[in-house]
């Protein structure tokens, strides 16, 4: 199993390391989070993450109130039938969730089951697969594939309705084996097309599942060599009792956690075999990881390419842009030209991630997002970011070297001894969209 | 001058090997085109082109006994041979014609047309006749699939103007991206980049990468931004939204932008009601567009590396309306343009007498041109249209 974190003189509890965990767990920690964490040592400031209660009188809310808040603009978005705010009420709980571990996995289950509004269509659908990633994000994953795949939204974007008894259609038997329990080399095609016989039936209507008895293929079916009358419930079964489907997972989590070329097949393994044990609780599989020492290990700092939702959220918290914040729908729009268009995955494999980031046109984005940004142009209304007082309220002094040490602070793969002079007679707002745009800031 | 390979060996960029992107420095030491270097530019003519009275069959006799309000003066049309003619209002066109830059591929549909803009649309997009499949992949979206070739920096396919890529573009596997405004990609002031260490280890560790993307992406900014400027020839104020779109296209070409396929719309061919001058208004449009598009890459000779498809989902109604317009109709011409295609007429000009149901019979499936494109000029495969069987035609020069 992964060995537990213990900080060690050679690797010690630092900022480096806080900054870490609070980048790779949420949407980064702002100056007093960082604090705070380096003084209350890692099995406190993990607790907090897993358990989802991330309490700062500064910047977050109290869970009663953020959740309250965040319906209304949800439930507004939904009746407004505009995906844009939909896209805006999930940037909203990135930025301002108690619990910011539970967004960072929510946004992990809809790169998994990467489904489209492109096909979908329909607001509301969107939302209810949204809220269903968050609400089960931690549970056996069981709870968690049952509900996704009896959902409207996976049914219309995989093709549930054109797969009858008659003519099988095989986008959902091929994606929930290929992409969402198994991976690719775990079944044989004659398996998708037997399993695609036993979801024959499951459709639905009017934004809710429904089984059609008349579409359903009841005769037997050989999957993975058992043969039976096997319907769609029983081919989840088949699907969660698979040994691959435990490595995958174990896959996913490490996929999500990790930088590059840091986990081994062995470790990810282990993993895989501890989650069998476990019915597939992910939460414990993501509470482990989040403890290890390969987690916090000098191999994995710095070495993961910030996504969108990860840079721009991360830039706002830094900052402590809170009140006002910038306009969640212009961070959509962001997000968006960033590479993530949130509901949107570019195909069935979601966004490819990592070095994938990094294109022409997002680090350019980026760099235009950072100017903006500073220049106030996402508030409404418009509003240079005070950045001296940001900086003067945490250090006491707000030098131009003391802005520089604030940022460093947040990037600690920067090297402020080269930045001093790089930086030096910029004012504030010029240093800080220097440094948020500064490769190695694009990095943690 | 304004390639990618060209600059890059004027620049100082190799000056600074060891951050060079891989790639990059790839390209600059073999300056000869690739096969993977081809672009695709397609203009959907949105709304259903009445391609009788684009390329036009003057000398059949239905021409006069269908059209009477509409029949265009025999002494203002282009003629292009004794039977065949252009619309008076593409003398652009007329030009690339002249030069053998234009292939006109006549009668292009396909059995149990289906008149419906979105349904005929969805048909020509997917190469699917199952409705459940006109919300899935693409054919250029598969065939960018098939595709081995190496990732780099930028999206296979790029919608050029607004909203989601079509589902042409739609694919498992590979990413469609939309650009609408150079904007977007241009840097802004305040944000220089800070001195890079050449002294960095040439070795593609992730932060080598990303500060080699970095420096790649800013010196793609710093060049279409030159490219920008109104001093220089290239960009002359866009006289419509088409020839705003295709200038984009061609700076990210300049650009060295590595998408092969470009996708763009040009609405307003549903012409039920008065229809000659809107026709009129739009073939004008994209003849200019599309001519000076070329004449654009010509001059930083990056011409023959493109090629531009114009499809429409359907043809119009043989037979004028009461309106003085046309209805929803079948087969019509695809145009391709670009100093690579094969120049001339394509297929066979459908009989304005021998209708079906009013309508032209197709004489070439639409799948037969995709085929060729695929084929002969992006060295892709669609797998559904290669089993379907859909010879291709020669539409492009041989190398």
């Amino acid at each position: 199993m992964l060995k537990r974190y213990q900080p060690t003189d050679q690797q010690p509890w630092d900022v480096h390391r806080v900054v870490h965990l609070h980048r790779r767990a949420g949407f980064a920690a702002t100056w007093n989070e960082i604090q705070r964490d380096l003084k209350d040592g890692p099995d406190a400031a993990v607790s907090r993450l897993v358990q989802g209660r991330q309490p700062d009188e500064a910047d977050a809310s109290e869970p009663e109130t953020f959740e309250s808040m965040a319906d209304v603009i949800g439930s507004a978005a939904v009746s407004s039938e505009n995906i844009n705010r939909l896209k805006a009420w999930w940037l909203y709980r990135m930025l301002f969730s108690p619990d910011p571990l539970e967004e960072r996995l929510t946004l992990m289950w809809h790169n998994h089951f990467a489904t489209s509004n492109i096909k979908v269509e329909d607001v509301a659908v969107m939302r209810r697969q949204n809220d269903i990633f968050r609400k089960y994000c931690r549970a056996p994953f069981g709870e968690l594939l049952r509900r996704v795949v009896k959902d409207p939204a996976v049914l219309v974007w995989l093709d549930a309705d054109a797969n009858r008894k008659e003519h099988p259609n095989e986008n959902l038997a091929r994606e929930l084996m290929e992409l969402f329990s198994l991976g690719v080399g775990n079944y044989s095609e004659q398996d998708v097309k037997q399993v695609a016989r036993a979801l024959t039936g499951w459709t639905s209507k009017n934004g809710r599942f429904r089984y059609v008895p008349e579409y359903h293929d009841d005769g037997e079916k050989t999957i993975f060599g058992k043969t039976d009358h096997f319907d769609g419930d029983d081919v989840l079964t088949l699907m969660l009792e698979h040994p691959a489907c435990a490595r995958r997972l174990a896959w996913r989590i490490c996929d999500t956690f990790f930088g590059e070329d840091v986990i081994d097949d062995a470790s990810i393994d282990a993993l895989a075999d501890g989650l069998r044990q476990r019915h597939l609780d992910v939460g414990w599989g993501v509470e482990t990881v989040l403890r290890s020492q390969i987690f916090f290990d000098d191999t994995n700092l710095g070495n993961r390419v910030l996504g969108p939702e990860e840079f721009l959220i991360g830039a706002v918290r830094v900052l402590e842009a809170f009140d006002p914040p910038p306009s969640t729908l212009l961070l959509a729009e962001w997000s968006a030209q960033l590479g993530r268009d949130l509901f949107y995955p570019p195909n069935v494999f979601g966004w490819p991630g990592g070095r994938n980031w990094i294109t022409t046109r997002s680090v350019i984005g980026r760099a235009n997002f950072a100017d903006a940004l500073l220049d106030g142009l996402l508030h409404q209304p418009q509003k240079t970011l005070p950045i001296q007082e940001v900086v003067s309220k945490r250090l006491g002094t707000a030098s131009e070297s003391d802005i520089v040490k604030f940022f460093c602070t947040h990037f600690p793969n920067c090297d402020p001894k080269r930045l001093q002079t790089e930086l030096s007679g910029k004012n504030a707002a010029q240093i800080a969209k220097s440094m948020l745009v500064l490769p190695q800031a694009q990095l943690a | 001058m304004l390639n990618r390979r060209h600059f890059l060996k004027q620049s100082t960029l190799l000056a600074l090997a060891p951050t060079v992107p891989s790639f990059l420095a790839q390209t600059a030491n073999s300056a000869e085109s690739r096969a993977d270097d081809r672009v695709l530019v397609v203009i959907q003519l949105d709304g259903g082109n009445d391609g009788v009275n684009t390329v036009v069959p003057y000398s059949d006799q239905g021409y006069e006994k269908n059209r009477s309000e509409l029949r265009l003066a025999n002494d203002r049309l282009i003629k292009l041979n004794d039977d065949i003619a252009l619309h008076p209002s593409l003398e652009d066109m007329h030009k690339l014609w002249e030069s053998d830059r234009l292939a006109i591929v006549n009668g292009v549909g396909y059995p149990n047309p289906n008149r419906s803009h979105d349904v005929s649309m969805a048909i020509w997009q997917t190469c699917s006749f199952d409705r459940t499949e006109h919300n899935g992949y693409g054919w250029l979206g598969r065939a960018l699939d098939s595709s081995s070739a190496p990732k780099t920096s930028s999206p296979s396919a790029v919608l050029v103007g607004d909203g989601k890529p079509p589902v042409a573009l739609r694919s498992r596997r590979s990413i469609a991206a939309n650009v609408d405004r150079i904007d977007e990609l241009l840097l802004p002031g305040d944000v220089r980049r800070t001195e890079q260490h050449a002294a960095a280890a040439a070795t593609e560790d992730l932060s080598a990468f990303v500060e080699r993307s970095t420096l790649d992406a800013y010196n793609t900014a710093d060049q279409l931004s030159k490219l920008g400027k109104p001093d220089q020839a290239a960009t002359r104020s866009p006289r419509s939204e088409l020839e705003r779109r295709l200038q984009l296209v061609s700076q990210l070409i300049k650009a060295d932008f590595q998408t092969r396929v470009f996708y763009t719309v040009q609405s307003g061919y549903d012409t039920h009601s008065v229809q000659l001058p809107r026709h009129e208004r739009l073939l004008r449009d994209l003849s200019r567009s599309l001519f000076a598009f070329f004449e654009d890459l010509r001059a930083a000779k990056l011409d023959e590396r493109v090629v531009v498809l114009c499809f429409s989902e359907f043809g119009r109604r043989v037979k004028e309306n009461a309106s003085i317009g046309t209805d929803h109709g079948t087969a019509g011409p695809v145009l391709l343009a670009g100093p690579s295609v094969a120049p001339g007429l394509h297929g066979e000009m459908p009989s304005l007498l021998d209708l079906e149901n009013d309508d032209l019979k197709h004489t070439v499936d639409f799948r037969q041109v995709y085929a060729s494109v695929l084929q002969q000029w992006l060295g892709l495969t669609d797998e559904r249209i290669r089993s379907g069987g859909h010879q291709p035609l020669d539409l492009l020069r041989r190398a």
